[in-house]
């Protein structure tokens, strides 16, 4: 894949992270630090959060094209990097009570479910594109169709 | 090689006639065109050689520098290479879909996503090929008819 079109595909997914970061945020917040206080640095965590988690997307970076199997480890390793990123970041921060093994394992499944929805919503985005492809193949047969009789 | 074109009467049958000493690779080749102009590319199947015609072709592959033409049931191999079997058969909505792989359009049956931004073909033999990312523009253009 040429670089420049993984670059703009890591722009995207900058965007995609941020917002489910803020939901994960106020989510985990809320159960357990509702009466905290913050200022308005703290409106750009998310943003920092998702531009130190796509850094590991990089794994998955090839000139060539992967294999279904090679992809597949590619992305299990980028899983594995983004949360290390996390966990790092958690237990730098003077915010997060990481002292509590809950906060930590609920941060963990924060990013796997980011993650796995991540993925659903490109799975999506393709399902959509497939269904425009085979209304198209669909009328490519009926015009194909319709020339063989003439 | 002289190449003569004589023109015959509405009656008479059309034909392409190669004189040539010994049948070499050049001649092949030369043969093979004329047919597959015609809507038939020749395969070899457990040492026979065979007319295979274009519509029965679902798919067409290079692998270790061989060339095989698929059909419903049936793997042929041929002498023709990958590049100039696309060129021949790209009026006759054949497509390539990956490095090493022809497709024929009209042998798809629907698309589904694959990982990665790829997606599957499901052919009407029951059989699924991989759409390379890189490809899927091709396609895109090719099945709106640009």
């Amino acid at each position: 894949m040429e670089f420049k079109k993984f670059l703009i595909e890591k722009l995207t997914l900058f965007f995609m992270l941020s917002t489910m970061i803020t939901a994960a945020v106020y989510l985990i917040g809320s159960a357990y630090d509702r009466d905290a206080l913050f200022g308005y640095d703290a409106l750009l965590s998310p943003m920092r959060y998702a531009a130190l988690c796509i850094l590991p997307t990089f794994v998955t970076w090839s000139r060539r094209e992967l294999s279904m199997r090679e992809l597949l480890f590619r992305k299990a390793l980028m899983l594995v990097l983004v949360e290390g990123v996390i966990l790092y970041m958690a237990f730098t921060s003077p915010v997060i009570d990481t002292g509590r093994m809950q906060v930590v394992l609920t941060l963990m499944g924060s990013v796997l479910v980011i993650f796995l929805l991540v993925n659903l919503f490109l799975w999506l985005r393709d399902l959509a594109e497939a269904g425009r492809m085979n209304q198209d193949l669909e009328n490519f047969r009926r015009l194909h169709d319709e020339e063989s009789r003439e | 090689m002289d190449v003569r074109i004589e023109k015959i009467g509405e009656k008479e049958k059309e034909q392409v006639l190669i004189q040539c000493r010994s049948v070499t690779e050049e001649v092949e080749e030369i043969a093979a065109f004329v047919k597959s102009r015609q809507g038939s590319l020749t395969g070899v199947l457990e040492g026979r050689r065979f007319e295979v015609a274009v519509s029965d072709i679902c798919y067409i592959e290079s692998v270790d520098g061989k060339t095989f033409l698929y059909t419903k049931e049936k793997v042929y191999e041929t002498s023709s290479r990958l590049y100039e079997l696309e060129e021949k058969l790209r009026t006759r909505h054949f497509l390539r879909i990956s490095k090493s792989m022809l497709i024929s359009l009209l042998k798809i049956q629907s698309i589904r996503p694959a990982m990665g931004g790829r997606f599957t073909a499901l052919l009407y033999s029951g059989e699924q090929i991989i759409i390379s990312r890189n490809y899927v523009k091709a396609l895109k253009a090719a099945l709106k008819g640009e």
